[in-house]
């Protein structure tokens, strides 16, 4: 079904050893554009390791990955610019905090994609506006909630007019009352059709937005299918222990 | 009657001075206290001995005249509920009263001293020559600061790329500098160097050997504001597309430089300091002239006002590095 859409990311036996931990044991994974893939499984199984070596924040120890074809494992690749298509957001937001909020979302596009100051302000407010913070521009991190704050590293990624996004646990360390609002936003941004990566635990949203679960478990990949098949009939052992401690 | 008023009723006097004073007793009371004491302290100085070396009787009397003082001066500093300036003045008056019976009684010869450190005809044909000096050495140590902060940055930023090879020299220059005595560089630059073919004057042998000392410090102060920064904010820069050097540039430093700035603001002061050290191969700066002008006159007279001189340039700096350490606190408190 998703052959005809454009390959996003293929990452072929995929392994990534911490000293003599082996953190990855060789995963293979396609996603297609437009995508909505939510990684689940218990702390510890590689959920980070396996997104943070899709765009090289950890270096991975064998295997390929290719990004809209290009093989970013191979020496001459430019990982800056396989990186300026892929939009990343933390667990920890990682906003600059000497920069303003506007300021945060302006910084790469003008830098990295040398876009005009001028350009960058109006799509640095047109950004503010669609996450709802357009009166915000000129806070800074720490005069921001927790939730504002991730909203604008949503902003800040999406500046780059990047092809996919990497969510690394969003909400994880956000206020229950906070969650919400960063979702909507996910949730506005999965509809537009965005191809998107998402660790998280929020089931609600995964079961709303997401097209596909990958459940990872101590560096495999142990079951994989629709939100539908895999929360309501989980088939492996693990995923019904996983899934019966968070629901 | 439906009048529920008290009648009102005149307070006795020892009421009326209980609102009006508190509740202390009299002879707990500094404005009872103070008047009274001062002139106890009055009659026992009109009654010290002259000066001169005193006989066992008047020792004692002196004892017991100090023994009474420092007694009084505690309970008064220690007692917190005093207002603060009543405890200033005791504080002052002790100072003062110490430094009287030591000025009278040590046996110091206080003329010579005055002669010999404190000259003021000495002193007056002396700052034309020292304000040169001065002039020498504020031009050292600026020229100095500023070569020493680029190459500091410069070394600091080399580290943080964590190339091995690069790191090997880096940690061998940082080391040696700040390992070998500025004294001896300096020594070594200006009469060593000749005999590799370089041949640096005084100021220039200054400039070089002070720059190189200090950039090393300098070097290690940043790389300490550059490790601070907390790794996400590199994850963060990294994973928008920008290179090492624009994630150095735009995202690093600038935090860094907040958490830096106290402590090099201490390192220029000792920088200015430590200038004085090339006296050592003549170069006229402040304390060469200082002790030229001793020399001159057979009299340290003008290495004290040197050392005023010192002082006078320097205090402001210390004074702003503290204004800066606390203010960068509250900065360096909001980064996070």
């Amino acid at each position: 079904m998703g052959e005809d859409r454009a390959l996003m990311i293929d990452v072929i036996d995929l392994h990534k050893y911490f000293k003599d931990h082996h953190v990855l044991k060789g995963l293979n994974q396609k996603v297609y554009k437009g995508e909505v893939v939510a990684i689940i499984g218990p702390s510890g199984g590689g959920k980070s390791t396996f997104i943070r070596c899709l765009n090289r924040l950890e270096e991975p120890s064998s295997g390929k990955i290719l990004i809209e074809g290009t093989d970013i494992t191979a020496t001459r690749t430019d990982i800056n610019r396989v990186r300026m298509e892929i939009g990343m957001v933390f667990q920890s937001f990682n906003l600059f905090p000497h920069l303003t909020a506007l300021q945060n979302i302006k910084l790469a596009p003008i830098h990295v994609r040398r876009m005009s100051e001028k350009d960058a302000e109006e799509r640095g407010r047109q950004l503010l506006k669609k996450v709802g913070l357009q009166e915000k521009a000129s806070a800074y991190p720490d005069q921001l909630s927790g939730g504002q704050q991730q909203r604008v590293a949503i902003a800040r990624a999406l500046a780059m007019q990047p092809n996919m996004i990497f969510f690394d646990e969003p909400t994880s360390a956000l206020d229950p009352e906070m969650i919400r609002e960063v979702l909507d936003v996910m949730d506005n941004l999965a509809k537009e059709g965005m191809t998107m990566l998402v660790i998280s635990h929020e089931i609600g949203f995964i079961r709303e937005a997401a097209t596909r679960i990958l459940v990872l478990a101590d560096g495999c990949i142990i079951e994989e299918g629709t939100p539908n098949e895999v929360l309501k009939h989980p088939q492996h052992p693990r995923t019904q222990d996983f899934l019966s401690k968070i629901l | 009657m439906a009048n529920s008023k008290p009648t009102p009723t005149r307070e006795s006097f020892a009421q009326r001075y209980r609102i009006r004073f508190g509740h202390l007793p009299w002879y707990k009371r500094y404005e009872f206290l103070l008047p009274l004491v001062v002139t106890l302290l009055v009659i026992g100085f009109l009654l010290l001995p002259p000066l001169g070396k005193p006989t066992p009787a008047q020792w004692l009397w002196i004892g017991v005249f100090f023994a009474l003082l420092i007694l009084w001066v505690v309970g008064v500093l220690t007692d917190i509920e005093k207002p603060r300036w009543i405890r200033a003045i005791a504080a002052v008056g002790f100072v003062f009263v110490l430094g009287f019976l030591f000025y009278r009684y040590s046996g110091a010869q206080w003329d010579k001293l005055t002669t010999n450190f404190f000259n003021l005809s000495v002193m007056e044909g002396l700052w034309g020559d020292l304000g040169q000096g001065l002039l020498m050495t504020i031009k050292l140590a600026f020229v100095s600061m500023g070569i020493s902060l680029v190459l500091g940055l410069l070394i600091a930023v080399l580290r943080s790329l964590n190339n091995p090879i690069l790191n090997v020299f880096l940690i061998i220059y940082i080391d040696f500098f700040r390992a070998i005595p500025l004294i001896v560089l300096v020594v070594f630059i200006f009469y060593a160097l000749p005999f590799l073919g370089i041949e640096l004057d005084p100021y220039l042998s200054a400039v070089v050997a002070v720059s190189l000392n200090y950039a090393a410090y300098v070097a290690e102060v940043f790389r300490a504001g550059i490790e601070s920064i907390y790794r996400g904010q590199v994850e963060a820069s990294r994973a928008l597309g920008m290179s090492t050097m624009q994630t150095m540039r735009l995202v690093i430093l600038p935090q860094a430089v907040r958490v830096v700035i106290p402590p090099t603001t201490g390192l220029m002061v000792g920088l200015l300091k430590d200038t004085a050290l090339t006296t050592i191969i003549g170069l006229p700066e402040l304390l060469y002239k200082g002790i030229q002008n001793t020399i001159w006159q057979s009299n340290p007279t003008p290495l004290v006002a040197a050392a005023v001189l010192y002082i006078v340039v320097l205090l402001p700096l210390t004074r702003f590095s503290g204004y800066l350490e606390t203010r960068s606190k509250k900065w360096v408190k909001t980064a996070r």
